[in-house]
Order: C-alpha cells, then sequence, then structure tokens
C-alpha cells in the first residue's frame, strides 16, 4: 500500500473522518490504557482501603490481645497472691487457735483442780456421816 | 479478760508515735508533719499543727501530770523527737516553745522522768542524753557504737534503762554506781519499758519474743518465738497487765508473762502504744496509718457465790452462781476500778464511787469521787481504801469518809497492793523513799499508831499484809523482804519479829481468821498461829513454779500458777471450826471436834488458843493429848495456885511474858511471889538473879531470901561469888534458913487469906 501523504504529514483520519495527529490504533489504545489506568488506580485506592481496614482492625486485635495478657498476668498474680493471702490468713488462725489451746489447758487445770476439791469435800461429807 | 478494738475510720499517713493528754483525748504524729488530736467522746479527729517539712517526728512523750507532789489537771506540754536529730518541745496547742539540736542521726526515744525535772534522749549515734526541763544539756551518759533504740527510767528516776544492740543496760545516773548489763534477746532489741508499780522490766526484739525481767536482770518470762518482730510493748500504768505490739497482733499479758487474749487486728506493725493514765484504754500507732484503740473488758471478780463481769464499759454482769439470777449493773462512766470482797463490791468509775451489798443489786449506794482515777482499792470487813494521785481514803459501807492517813513523803500513785494493807482496825503503808519502812495507822483516826515512829525493818520490804480478824491487841503484820523471808511481828508491840519462813513470794491473810498463806517456789502451806505466836505447820499442796495467790475464803484458796491457770486447793475445815468454837469460848464443843478428828496439829492449836483464853482445864486435855507431860504438870500447879492473880501470873509465864508475870504481881503486892519467879527461873543465869535482888531491895523484903537462894545455887553448882552486888548486900545480911522458910509461910498465909477475902468480895459484887 502507497503511504498516504497525509499519514506521513502525520494526519490521519479516523472511522468519523475526523482529523487525527495520532494513528487511529494508538488513538484507540491510549484510551484503552487510560481506561485501565484508572480501573487499576481505583483498584489500588480500594486496596489500600481494605489493607487500611485490616490494619486497624488487626491494630485492635492486638491491643485486645495485650489487654486480655494483662488481665491474664494480674489474674495470675491475684491467684498466687491469693495463696499467700491464705497463707497469711491461716497462720494468723493458727496463732489464734494456739491462744484458745493455752486457755483451754488453763481451764483444764482449774477443772481438775475443781474436781480434786469436790472429791476431797465428798470424802470429807462421808467421813463426816459414817462417825456420826 | 481480753481487748475490745476499735479502729477509726480514716486511715491517716504512716503514724509514727502517740501519747494521751487525759483518758479521752490522744495526740498521735504521723510521717506528714502533722499532729493530730483525737477525742474518743464525740469521735472527732483534727490537726493541732502542722509541722515544718524537715520534721518527721519519730517518739512523743507527755510531760508527767504530778511534779513535786501536786498534781495537774492535765498534761501540758510534751516531748516530740525526729529524725533530723533535734527534739522538740511543743505545748498542748501545738506551739513549739523550744527545739534542740540533740543527736547526729534520729532521735529515736526521749522520755521525762518520773518528776518531770529531767528529759532523756536516745539518738542513732548511739548517745544518750540527758537534758533539764528547759532543754539544757546535763550530762552524755552514755555513749556506743550502735544506735539506741529504746530507753526507759527506772521507779525513782535514778537508773536508766536502754538497748544496746541484743543487750539491755541498767546505768545509774551516779557516775560511780555499778552499771548492769545482758545480754536480753538473740535479735536486736527494739522496745523496752519499765513499770514504777512493780519495778518490772519488759523488753521485745527482732527474736520475735517479749520477755519479762525484773530489775537485777533475772528473766522472769520468756514468750515463744511469734511470727512477727515485736515492735512495741506497754505496761499499763498499774502495772498488773502489759500490751505487745507486732505485726497484725495485739497481746493483752499478765505481768508474770502469760497472754490473756490475742487479737489479730489488721493494722499492720504496731509501731508504739500508750496506756491512758487509769489503765483502762490503750492506743497504738499502726504501720497502716490506723490509730488502733482498745479497751480492756471481760475483767472478772469472783467472791463466794457471786460472779462478776465487766461485759462493756460501763456495764457490769452479775451471776449468783447458787441460783443463776443475773443481774445487769449500769454505770453512768467508764469503771476504772472494781474490788469484790466481804460481802460487797466497790465500783470506781472516773467520777463516782458506787457501793454494792451482795443482798441486794438494784440500789447501790453512789458518792462522788474527788479525783478521777482510783488506782488501788483495797476492802476490809468493816472499812475499804481508795487510793488515787491525792492521797489514801478509808470509807465506811457506808459511803461515810473515815479517815485519810497522811505521813510526810507520800506518793500515792506508786501504791500497790503489796505495799498497802487494810484490816478492819489497822492501816499499814510502806514508804517508797526509803523501802525499810513501814508505816502503821488506826484505820479509824487516821492516826500514827504508838508513838508515831514508823517501824523499820533490817531489809527492805517488797510485801506487806495484815491479818483480818482477832481483837486489835492482837493484830499481826507479815513483811516479806529483799531476801524473800517472811516476817511477822505484831502491830501494837513492834520490834518483836519472827522470822518465819524462806524463800517466800506472797503472802494473804485470809479474811475470817487469823492465818496466813504464803508460797514457796514450789509449795503452798498454811499456817495457824496459836497465840503465843507460834506458828504451826498445817498443809502442804504442790504447785507449780512461782505460784500467785490470788484470794483466801471460807476452806477454799485459789493461786494462779506461772501459765496463768488457776487452781483451787481447799484447807481442812477443822481449824476453822476450832477457831469459831475458841472465839465463841464453847471449848467443849471445841474438844469433840478434836477428838473426832484425831489430829495432832489441831490439838496443838487447841492448847495455843486454851492457854491464850486462859481456859486450864480445856488446855490440860489439849496438852495431854499431845503428850507434853511437863506443860500438863504445869498447869496443875497453876491450878492448884491459891490466888487470881499469882494463877495468871503463871499463865502468862507459861506463855513465855515474864515481864507481864512480874508486873501482875507486883500491882497485886505479892513481891515474894514475884521474886520466887525470878529465883526459879535462875537456871537462866546470873542476869535473872540479880534482878531479883534488886526487885527484893527496892521493896526491903526478902534480901535474905534471894541470898539464901543464890548461896544454895552457888553451892550446888560449887562455884564463888563474883557478882558484886551480891557481895555488896551480902556482907550486912545474916543467913537463917529456918528464918526464911517462916517468911515464906507467912507469904502465902497471907496471899491464901487475900484470895479467900477477895473470892468473898468478888461473889458480893456478883450478887449485887
Amino acid at each position: 500500500m502507497a503511504k498516504d501523504p497525509l499519514a506521513e504529514a502525520g494526519l490521519h483520519f479516523d472511522e468519523l473522518n475526523k482529523l487525527r495527529i495520532l494513528e487511529p490504533d494508538v488513538g484507540q489504545k491510549t484510551t484503552e490504557l487510560k481506561e485501565e489506568c484508572k480501573e487499576f488506580v481505583d483498584k489500588i485506592g480500594q486496596f489500600q482501603k481494605i489493607v487500611g481496614g485490616l490494619i486497624e482492625m488487626v491494630d485492635e486485635l492486638a491491643k485486645e490481645a495485650e489487654k486480655e495478657k494483662m488481665k491474664a498476668i494480674g489474674a495470675r498474680n491475684l491467684l498466687k497472691s491469693v495463696a499467700k493471702q491464705r497463707e497469711a490468713q491461716q497462720q494468723q488462725l493458727q496463732a489464734l487457735i494456739a491462744e484458745k489451746k493455752m486457755q483451754l489447758e488453763r481451764y483444764r487445770i482449774e477443772y481438775d483442780a475443781l474436781s480434786k476439791v469436790e472429791a476431797e469435800q465428798n470424802e470429807f461429807i462421808d467421813q463426816f456421816i459414817l462417825h456420826k | 479478760m481480753r481487748f475490745k478494738l476499735s479502729l477509726l475510720k480514716e486511715p491517716k499517713h504512716i503514724l509514727s508515735c502517740v501519747g494521751w493528754t487525759t483518758a479521752d483525748e490522744l495526740f498521735s504524729c504521723s510521717e506528714d508533719h502533722q499532729i493530730l488530736k483525737w477525742n474518743l467522746l464525740t469521735n472527732e479527729t483534727a490537726v493541732v499543727v502542722k509541722l515544718q517539712d524537715d520534721i518527721y517526728p519519730i517518739d512523743l512523750h507527755w510531760f508527767p501530770k504530778t511534779v513535786g507532789g501536786k498534781k495537774q489537771a492535765t498534761a501540758e506540754s510534751f516531748v516530740l523527737t525526729s529524725t533530723d536529730g533535734k527534739f522538740h518541745l511543743i505545748s498542748k496547742t501545738g506551739r513549739i516553745e523550744k527545739s534542740v539540736e540533740a543527736h547526729r542521726g534520729a532521735v529515736l526515744a526521749g522520755r521525762w522522768n518520773y518528776d518531770g525535772t529531767a528529759l532523756i534522749t536516745a539518738g542513732e549515734d548511739g548517745q544518750i542524753k540527758i537534758w533539764s526541763k528547759s532543754g539544757m544539756l546535763r550530762s552524755t551518759l552514755a555513749q556506743q557504737g550502735t544506735p539506741v533504740y529504746s530507753v526507759a527510767w527506772g521507779p525513782d528516776s535514778d537508773r536508766i534503762l536502754y538497748t544496746f544492740g541484743r543487750q539491755l543496760i541498767i546505768k545509774p545516773l551516779q557516775p560511780s554506781s555499778k552499771v548492769l548489763q545482758w545480754k536480753a534477746h538473740d535479735g536486736i532489741i527494739l522496745k523496752v519499758d519499765w513499770n514504777s508499780m512493780n519495778d518490772l522490766i519488759l523488753s521485745g526484739g527482732e527474736d520475735c519474743k517479749y520477755k519479762v525481767w525484773d530489775s537485777y536482770g533475772r528473766l522472769l518470762y520468756s514468750s515463744s518465738s511469734n511470727d512477727y518482730p515485736v515492735t512495741s510493748v506497754a505496761w499499763a500504768p498499774d502495772g498488773e497487765v502489759f500490751a505487745v505490739g507486732s505485726f497484725n497482733t495485739l497481746r493483752l499479758c499478765d505481768k508474770t508473762g502469760w497472754s490473756y487474749a490475742l487479737e489479730k487486728p489488721n493494722t499492720g506493725s504496731v509501731f508504739s502504744l500508750a496506756w491512758s493514765a487509769d489503765g483502762t484504754q490503750l492506743a497504738g500507732a499502726c504501720g497502716n496509718g490506723h490509730v488502733i484503740f482498745a479497751h480492756i473488758v471481760e475483767q472478772r471478780w469472783e467472791w463466794r457465790n457471786f460472779e462478776i463481769t465487766l461485759t462493756k464499759r460501763r456495764t457490769m454482769q452479775v451471776r449468783n452462781v447458787s441460783n443463776d439470777a443475773v443481774d445487769i449493773l449500769e454505770f453512768r462512766d467508764r469503771v476504772i476500778k472494781a474490788s469484790l470482797a466481804h460481802g460487797h463490791l466497790v465500783v470506781a468509775t472516773s467520777l463516782q464511787c458506787s457501793l454494792y451489798s451482795t443482798k441486794n443489786w438494784n440500789t447501790p449506794l453512789i458518792f462522788d469521787l474527788k479525783e478521777g482515777t482510783v488506782s488501788l482499792i483495797l476492802q476490809a470487813e468493816r472499812y475499804f481504801l481508795l487510793v488515787d494521785g491525792g492521797g489514801i481514803y478509808v470509807y465506811s459501807y457506808e459511803g461515810r469518809l473515815v479517815s485519810t492517813p497522811k505521813f510526810a513523803g507520800m506518793r500515792t500513785d506508786i501504791l500497790n497492793a503489796q505495799s498497802v494493807s487494810l484490816s478492819n482496825d489497822t492501816i499499814a503503808v510502806r514508804d517508797k523513799t526509803d523501802e525499810k519502812v513501814v508505816y502503821l495507822f488506826d484505820a479509824q483516826t487516821g492516826k500514827a499508831i504508838g508513838d508515831g515512829k514508823p517501824f523499820s525493818h533490817k531489809l527492805e520490804v517488797m510485801e506487806i499484809a495484815l491479818d483480818q480478824c482477832g481483837p486489835s491487841s492482837d493484830r499481826k503484820i507479815a513483811l516479806i523482804d529483799k531476801n524473800h523471808d517472811l516476817y511477822l511481828t505484831s502491830v501494837r508491840r513492834l520490834g518483836r519479829e519472827h522470822s518465819v519462813h524462806k524463800i517466800v513470794s506472797g503472802a494473804l491473810f485470809k479474811t475470817s481468821l487469823n492465818w496466813i498463806t504464803k508460797n514457796l517456789s514450789s509449795v503452798i502451806i498454811f499456817i495457824l498461829f496459836t497465840v503465843s505466836n507460834l506458828p504451826v505447820l498445817l498443809t502442804c499442796s504442790e504447785f507449780s513454779r512461782t505460784p500467785h495467790i490470788l484470794n483466801y475464803v471460807g476452806a477454799q484458796v485459789s493461786v494462779r500458777r506461772a501459765d496463768g491457770s488457776l487452781v483451787y486447793s481447799s484447807v481442812s475445815p477443822y481449824p476453822a471450826l476450832l477457831h469459831e468454837y475458841s472465839g465463841s469460848a464453847r471449848w467443849e464443843d471445841a474438844l469433840r471436834l478434836c477428838r473426832f478428828a484425831k489430829d495432832q496439829t489441831l490439838w496443838a492449836c487447841l492448847a495455843g488458843m486454851a492457854m491464850a483464853n486462859r481456859e486450864l482445864t480445856t488446855a490440860e486435855v489439849a496438852y495431854a493429848a499431845i503428850q507434853e507431860v511437863d506443860k500438863v504438870q504445869y498447869i496443875n500447879f497453876i491450878k492448884d495456885l491459891p490466888s487470881k492473880e499469882s494463877s495468871l501470873a503463871h499463865t502468862l509465864l507459861f506463855s513465855g511474858h515474864v515481864q507481864e508475870a512480874e508486873a501482875t504481881l507486883l500491882q497485886a503486892g505479892l513481891v515474894y511471889q514475884a521474886i520466887q519467879i525470878h529465883i526459879n527461873l535462875y537456871n537462866w543465869g546470873q542476869v535473872r538473879h540479880s534482878l531479883s535482888l534488886e526487885l527484893a531491895v527496892k521493896h526491903k523484903t526478902h534480901v535474905d531470901t534471894v541470898l539464901a537462894h543464890r548461896q544454895k545455887f552457888l553451892q550446888v553448882f560449887s562455884k564463888k561469888e563474883t557478882n558484886k552486888r551480891f557481895l555488896q548486900y551480902s556482907e550486912g545480911v545474916e543467913v537463917d534458913w529456918e528464918k526464911i522458910q517462916a517468911k515464906i509461910e507467912m507469904e502465902l498465909a497471907k496471899e491464901r487469906e487475900r484470895a479467900a477475902n477477895s473470892s468473898v468480895r468478888s461473889s458480893v459484887a456478883s450478887r449485887r
């Protein structure tokens, strides 16, 4: 095909017979490219949004996890301290029990002494009755 | 007995020290530089003053209330020590009167002495300094390498006690006197206290123990190891109980060391403890910023079938054990002291004294007290005695003030049951300035007995007790001296002492009999006194170490053992009955009783009682029962005597009262008989002989009789006359036995005649 002088001059006609300075093919492709680019940008934007959301979510999760972790540590410590508290309480109660035991021992001795006195008195009464 | 605790709600900053002003007002200092005032009546707390920011208080001590015998109503100022090495004298309103640079490092303790003339401070630099009342340095008493954590004054303010690491040191203020030092704990000692009433020392340390010592450094009690270090100890002012503070722990203990009660309040460590002056309330500065208040409840008194418990501060519960009847007694103020004995309950509150009879609990007799704090109540059958800061008051059970005995230099604030004793007619008080001296007063008039001179013993007297029954002429006092020896002497005839027993730790006269109870280290012995003052051992019962007699009512003795348990022991009821019979002169019954009981000691007691009451027939039987032949014979001789006077004299002679026998005879004009007594006693030596001679010379008769007997005596023992007076008189006198015999016959006849006359006269008199 002979070279179109117009084409050589860089002028072309499209299907609608409008004068163009680009080749219609190229022009079409450019448009296509533009379209695609736009689509790509849109998609990238969408992706970014999604990823942002994801990051946010993960961050939140991390925070949550951290909180839970702290809670767990706290609970564990509390558990440990409860054991210690119980120990202290037990110790206190033991001390009180020891005190009461001592008191009981004192009462026991007192009771023994009183029983002895009672026995002596009974014996005396018996003796008295027998003699008279 | 236990503590009732109360914590006011608001926790403050870390507290360091507390101190009472009156019974209801407390000052406390905290690390945030504030001094707070706590009013217990209104439950209010107010900031007195905010100190400068660089003053961190450590110790607080109020200036003593009694100064030089004069008593102020309240304490006016206090000393505050701080971490910057200063102490501050601060008035009640919170104004800092004076700040004195005292030590390098913190001043750990500051204490006024008992009369307020000197202040002692102890510092982290190991120095102990004495300051005058106005804050001028007097001297540096001690210097050592370790901090002195606590310091206390001795009872007479002439010695101090301080800590030196694990050791305790007693140092007299006089520089040349001997210093007493001993290892007291296995850890650093944190607190000490020394009570002025009982002279006992209390210490608590990081080895988690508290210990009681006497002032010679002898250990009286050591607690078992507790869970936490003992951070504070404090004696109650009356010296009967003390408090021990530690982490989450407050303990109330008896002075012998055993614990009445243990409380586990949630307070942190109790850093400082202070008793109110009346000894009913305690305050503690706690590690968690609380001030803990405690008052003693559930004190118990027992007498016969009545049991009284202090249930609340102002309420008592009376239980009659025999019929389970319960009465509640309410008082307007806090009960400070109470005593139940002799059928009466005496209760002293802060303003009034209430008297209850055990027969009627509904209508007490109430009278106002002059001064608030009664420190001692003693009861006898007819009277009771109150001691407060101002003096000793004797009241009857009708509430009438009977007398107020006084002596020069009397200090009533340190009188306790060991140093005062009351019986129906006599009061005995041991002097504090000279502990060898015992003052005796008539209970009714409050005047000193005899010539006004107090009785003086050769050693320091630790404890005194008067007997409780019998006529006042027979009143006896028992003394226990520093060597723990028991002595007995008659109140009306002082001077003749009987050492009764060694190593005694307490004596108590029974309420209705002339008995004394006393305890050796492990034994209790009851002694019955025959009136000739010969103690007769009656019963022994075994108890554990260092028992303490509580009371002695009826035929029962209650004793508190060293571990705090009460032990009862009953005494044979026979002697009590016997005493009753002899008191009411029922000698036939007494004899029957003795025959029934078949007990040697009982017979001996009866013999003594009968002899004292000149009941010769009974005495003869009793002496025969214990196989005292010579005594029986002598009684028979007495019975045969012609006149009343001479039989009386011989009865006196029988009891060993030679002087009285002689006086009786001379009074009746029976000179010869008096001389004869002395001649018959010649076995006792030259002195008696010359005495009889003098008697004869004085009465111008029977010089020859005496000389004749003297010669006979010398011949028998083939000795030569050496006594100058006999030589002198024998020169002018001719000895003629026949004449002497005739003279004696005449005298005897004269006596017989007189006796006949007087018996006629007395029968005439009785007929009229």
